[in-house]
């Protein structure tokens, strides 16, 4: 079931005023929403549905065996079938076409011929966001900041279907004291909740698809048809077309969240602002960040190991966060790329150290230097990250500089628009939106209905005709 | 911000819900028009008097005027004629092609070059996108074929007009592009028990069934002798092998009508088997494939029926390679 349709909206009303109705009694609110959660997974194939059960299934027993371990190798042992588990059905399901391909082509390099050998594995929807959440669970509980929850609180916080498929990845410290008590039906965060929901559903309808539908899908398809001007436009595009994609998804994703009375963390935060790479990925998928850093990066040894091992650290982490975004050799580059400028950014400040020299002082064109360096560097890194493969990449770099001067037509007064709508909906200041937010909830419930319900029929009339799935359901 | 009541929260969502429902009631019944099974029949019952409110209250006024403010007026209006200039055929369309469905091959072939390129039309579902994409990579800009545009909507097919009438836009794009070849790619959303256009009174049984075949074989000879009788020579890409059993199953279906119609019109067109193309050698779905440098390479998308680049590739290839037969295509 995807957000922007009829479908969810009919799932929606059914589902939010019978949630509140049973909230009271948690024994009849937890199977009803994992009833629900159920419903809204199978609708896109009722199969992965036994994945997804056998997940929680497997996790919550070994959380349990890992907190009643009587000692600490079986403790680590519970936890390494618990990770193996989860990253064996991921690397089954997502990498296991791309690793048997990838050594077959190998292999035909080095003069070893195989037979083709690649069996079709159906990629179920959203196992990257649930698995990764299921090993935080395990983590935490291992590392002994978390109690295991009962079955059916664990059940539902790892299928609670606002998160289900593209995020964000909420930790289960977050989601599961709030689902211990039922949630207060007076103290909603309504307006939040609706600002949330009817902007993301702008960002993904109207701002996404319109640029990959009139710019940025034909000039990746074939880069060499295209004017340098089209080009440098499709890769500013594509910047603004995967940030309001995500962005639009998790902020939906949060709304709903919010009117069924629960809290997620943050998944983005004006990230093409930022002013180094470090910062950028302070801003960009803020949850995926997070769990990188504390069940990837800390446990290599972070920063704590001198050094080198620090920019190691940061290149593998960066590497592997590549690859989770989808299973392509283009994908670890764009890791690589991220990876290596936070390694630059850290030598940087070292070796600056390391002379006695003091941080430079924060001026406002230094910032706005760094914004402009910065997002340039993330744009590079989308190039390998849109193109289907490294040719297509390297043809979309040297038609930058080769086709200057030749006839632009895709690059419209629309697609501009999007784009500047796109980058400077980023620079709106946070008062602002808290002043409209508050003037908005003064309005009159009618009032505010007829608000949403035109917003609404902007969204649909203002967006290109079908619904295109959102990115991050690859992932 | 102040936390509300979430009874507020219900209400304040049906009642915007419910007069988006109205402003965009037009949008709905056509949505309605692209379901299929049972949900089509409540989703048509629901939004047939919503539209007739939305009207009657003039709440359907704000989205037309959008539209024709943003230049897509007439989005919402539901087409549902299946109507060929042409007159039928004589007779039925035969259940076997009469000859094998190797192209016939012109005495002299129509020469094309950079300065005097032959015109090509690509148009179609979803599956046309990234085939057409490919043949504009492989057709260059400075050569003697040259690609008008690859038009792509999603969900549509012949066997729904009243989603997106494609019979009219073929009717259309013949004097405003002049192409000299048409390559099509339909029928993965038509291959369901249900036809759109049908004639008041007439009905069509289930995929399959004689006159679902019968009715499915008019509309793809329709197409093929209008765009043939204006000079235009039809390509008809089949559908590729899908990895579900559902689609194994109904994809067949269409793509028979496709190869014999094609085999009908040895002279104007062909068909595209792309079937067997990315089939593996044991006649199996499969992923991956080889690619033009003998790389093993992953060639469907996820959802086991849409084609990757690498495959658009493929089909492009195939494409010119018939495109060749036909035309003297000159660099």
């Amino acid at each position: 079931m995807l957000f922007p349709t009829p479908t969810f909206a009919i799932f929606l009303l059914v589902v939010l005023p019978l949630s509140w109705a049973l909230m009271s009694r948690q024994r009849a609110w937890r199977p009803f929403m994992l009833l629900a959660s159920y419903v809204f997974y199978a609708w896109w194939d009722w199969k992965f549905v036994f994945l997804l059960a056998s997940s929680t299934i497997v996790n919550h027993v070994l959380a349990v065996a890992i907190y009643r371990a009587a000692n600490a190798r079986l403790r680590r042992g519970y936890l390494f079938v618990a990770v193996a588990f989860d990253l064996g059905l991921l690397g089954y399901f997502k990498y296991a076409g791309f690793f048997v391909s990838s050594a077959e082509n190998f292999l035909a390099n080095i003069g070893i011929a195989g037979a083709s050998s690649v069996v079709h594995v159906a990629l179920p929807v959203g196992i990257s966001f649930y698995t990764f959440m299921a090993i935080s669970y395990v983590v935490d509980t291992y590392r002994g900041e978390l109690e295991p929850a009962s079955f059916p609180r664990f059940a539902v916080f790892l299928s609670f279907f606002p998160h289900l498929v593209a995020g964000p990845i909420v930790r289960a410290s977050e989601l599961l004291p709030q689902l211990e008590k039922p949630r207060d039906p007076r103290r909603v965060d309504t307006t939040r909740a609706y600002y949330l929901i009817l902007t993301g559903l702008f960002l993904k309808v109207v701002i996404a698809n319109h640029l990959a539908t009139h710019l940025v899908d034909d000039v990746f398809a074939a880069p060499k048809e295209h004017s340098s001007l089209e080009t440098l436009v499709a890769i500013y595009g594509y910047a603004v077309q995967i940030f309001a994609d995500f962005c639009g998804y998790t902020n939906i994703a949060i709304g709903v969240a919010l009117l069924l009375g629960f809290q997620f963390p943050q998944n983005f935060n004006a990230p093409y602002t930022a002013v180094s790479l470090q910062d950028f990925w302070r801003r960009w998928h803020m949850t995926l960040s997070r769990w990188l850093r504390d069940y990837l990066y800390i446990p290599l040894g972070g920063n704590r190991k001198g050094r080198l091992l620090t920019y190691r650290n940061l290149l593998g982490t960066m590497l592997l966060g590549g690859l989770w975004h989808g299973a392509a050799w283009t994908f670890v580059a764009w890791g690589g790329i991220h990876g290596a400028g936070l390694a630059l950014e850290r030598l940087r400040g070292d070796v600056r150290k390391a002379l006695g020299h003091a941080d430079p002082p924060d001026t406002r064109w230094r910032r706005v230097i760094g914004r402009l360096v910065t997002f340039h560097v993330v744009c590079f890194g989308w190039i390998f990250f849109r193109a289907d493969s490294f040719g297509r990449a390297w043809d979309v770099i040297t038609q930058l500089v080769s086709a200057w001067g030749q006839p632009s037509p895709l690059v419209t007064t629309s697609v501009v628009l999007a784009i500047v709508v796109g980058i400077g909906s980023q620079y709106v200041p946070l008062a602002s939106i808290g002043a409209a937010l508050r003037g908005f909830q003064r309005l009159a419930v009618p009032v505010q209905a007829a608000c949403l319900g035109v917003g609404l029929m902007l969204v649909d009339t203002l967006g290109p005709p079908g619904v295109a799935p959102f990115i991050y359901f690859r992932f | 911000m102040r936390l509300l009541p979430a009874t507020r929260g219900i209400v304040l969502l049906f009642l915007a819900l419910g007069l988006a429902a109205l402003l965009n009631a037009q949008g709905l019944r056509k949505d309605a028009e692209s379901r299929q099974g049972a949900g089509r029949g409540i989703a048509l019952a629901a939004t047939r008097p919503l539209a007739r409110l939305s009207e009657f209250l003039y709440l359907d006024r704000p989205r037309r005027e959008l539209q024709l403010a943003i230049g897509r007026e007439g989005e919402d209006r539901i087409d549902t004629r299946v109507t060929f200039r042409l007159p039928p055929p004589a007779g039925p369309l035969p259940n076997r092609p009469a000859a094998p469905t190797k192209p016939a091959k012109a005495h002299r072939r129509p020469l094309f070059t950079p300065a005097h390129p032959l015109r090509v039309w690509v148009a179609g579902d979803s599956l046309v996108e990234v085939p057409g994409e490919a043949l504009v990579r492989a057709t260059g800009r400075h050569g003697p074929v040259d690609i008008l545009g690859v038009e792509s909507r999603l969900s549509t097919g012949l066997g729904q007009p009243a989603v997106y009438n494609w019979f009219t836009r073929i009717a259309q794009a013949i004097p405003q592009l002049h192409p000299k070849v048409a390559v099509l790619s339909f029928g993965a959303d038509d291959a369901h028990d249900y036809l759109g256009g049908m004639p008041a009174g007439k009905t069509v049984g289930k995929l399959g069934s004689p006159s679902w075949n019968a009715e499915y074989r008019r509309r793809v000879d329709g197409v093929t002798r209008e765009l043939n009788a204006a000079r235009v020579y039809v390509v008809w890409i089949g559908l590729p092998i899908p990895a579900g059993p559902g689609f194994r199953r109904s994809f067949p279906v269409v793509n028979s009508a496709l190869r014999l119609v094609a085999a009908r019109h040895p002279h104007g067109s062909a068909y595209i088997d792309t079937w067997d193309l990315l089939a593996s050698k044991q006649g199996k779905y499969t992923d991956y494939l080889r690619n033009a440098q003998g790389e093993l390479v992953l060639m469907r998308a996820r959802d086991g029926v849409h084609y990757l680049p690498s495959a658009g590739d493929l089909i492009a290839r195939a494409i010119l390679r018939r495109l060749d037969h036909i035309y003297d295509l000159r660099s």
